[in-house]
């Protein structure tokens, strides 16, 4: 007779394990709540002062980034016991902006994920343009994906150099904990390594992997007949996701090919890229609009945007 | 943890020492963390403010987000007396509160 049945015995431990860490979340969080919205009601005009004289990224930068950073409200991180909505702090400004936006998307697409019909297209591609202050396009140069609306889901960290491991990618404590958990891919993406090597490894190619996106090429319109050309179309091709039940949207490049069909998933997004639509908690998918940015000039950077 | 200009005076590693003992996933534990690490930041940068006239909270927000601790510092000692310990009261204070939760957490069973 077995004195102790191990694995009820593990059973219970990590039930309490799940209990405890709900209860601190949900705790925590509503704390947090509590210490955003007191800030923002009591600083509120100072905030908003700052965060239209600086940008996001130079906010995020800086001292102010633990604000910033977790000052956005998500849906999915509050079905998950994550960061609640904000107050009327330095986010407010933006997350009021980004909820206008999301509110303007509503009234223009369809209850369901699927492909939108070429007016749905023309009249959210309006909306995104203005709201930018940049233009987004669903077409470029005669190309196009198969859908521009559809549920996005996580990837992982992307090789970006022979030799590169997952820590890294990363530069504080921070980072390692917020994105170091999604992991690496066992194989590099559809355009191989980011940089041939460690010693001609830029700036531009560590912003490309950390907003990555990965799209069903493969299924574009035309890209079976032209191949070559098409995967020279969207090789590191600039695109706009937005999460239109937040408004929250990220400039990002195509770093890979897929999902695959069978997954039901129309494209992914790297831990960053879904850490800043507010889709990395939970089941890490959700609903998301993505179309072309056209930036000749490569003038538009890539990572979290504001709106104007 | 981000490094913030008021890190060394601001002890934190008993809370994560604290926390360690759950026996958290990595995911679970850095979710956790980033709530401790926002919470105290938001606690302390109330602390700071409230005692700012307008004026200068925009001269400390500058600075703050410029990310210069010399200016930081150099600017709140001339303006703000014991500086460093109401950042610490605040700190201390909230830290307070965070242990009593994971207290009260595990006496739940």
């Amino acid at each position: 007779m077995r004195l102790v049945d191990l694995p009820l015995f593990k059973k219970i431990f990590a039930r309490q394990k799940a209990r405890h860490y709900e209860y601190l979340s949900k705790k925590w969080t509503a704390r947090h709540g509590e210490l955003r919205e007191r800030l923002g009601s009591k600083h509120g005009d100072s905030l908003k002062w700052l965060s239209e004289k600086v940008s996001p990224q130079q906010l995020a930068a800086g001292s102010l980034g633990g604000l910033m950073l977790l000052s956005v409200p998500t849906a999915s991180a509050l079905s998950a016991g994550g960061l609640p909505e904000p107050p009327a702090n330095i986010a407010q400004r933006t997350a009021s902006k980004e909820s206008v936006l999301a509110a303007e998307l509503s009234g223009k697409l369809p209850p369901e994920v699927r492909p939108l019909t070429a007016e749905e297209e023309r009249d959210i591609v309006e909306v995104l343009t203005k709201s930018f202050g940049f233009k987004v396009v669903p077409e470029m140069e005669g190309k196009r994906l198969n859908r521009s609306f559809g549920l996005i889901g996580g990837e992982q960290h992307l090789y970006r150099f022979p030799g590169d491991f997952l820590w890294k990618h990363f530069e504080t404590e921070e980072e390692s904990r917020l994105f170091g958990p999604s992991g690496i891919a066992p194989g590099l993406g559809a355009w191989r390594y980011f940089a041939p090597s460690e010693a001609e490894f830029t700036q531009r190619d560590k912003m490309r992997e950390r907003f990555y996106i990965a799209v069903q090429t493969f299924l574009a319109p035309g890209f079976s007949e032209r191949v070559r050309e098409y995967v020279d179309f969207f090789k590191f091709r600039k695109m706009i996701v937005v999460n239109p039940e937040t408004g929250q949207s990220v400039v990002t490049v195509v770093g890979d090919a897929g999902p695959a069909e069978w997954t039901g998933k129309h494209l992914g997004g790297s831990p960053e890229v879904m850490y800043y639509l507010g889709l990395d908690k939970g089941p890490r998918k959700g609903p998301v609009l993505f179309f072309f940015i056209d930036d000749p000039e490569d003038k538009i950077a890539l990572g979290p945007v504001s709106i104007k | 943890m981000k490094k913030y200009f008021y890190s060394h005076i601001v002890e934190v590693e008993s809370l994560f020492l604290e926390l360690e003992k759950f026996g958290f996933s990595e995911q679970e534990k850095a979710h956790l963390i980033t709530l401790i690490d926002s919470s105290l930041h938001h606690a302390v940068l109330d602390a700071i403010l409230s005692e700012l006239s307008g004026g200068d909270k925009k001269i400390f927000l500058e600075h703050m987000a410029a990310g210069d601790e010399g200016k930081i510092w150099k600017f709140l000692l001339g303006k703000v007396e014991n500086i460093e310990d109401k950042i610490r009261r605040a700190a201390e204070e909230l830290k307070g509160e965070l242990h009593k939760d994971m207290k009260e957490t595990r006496g739940k069973g």
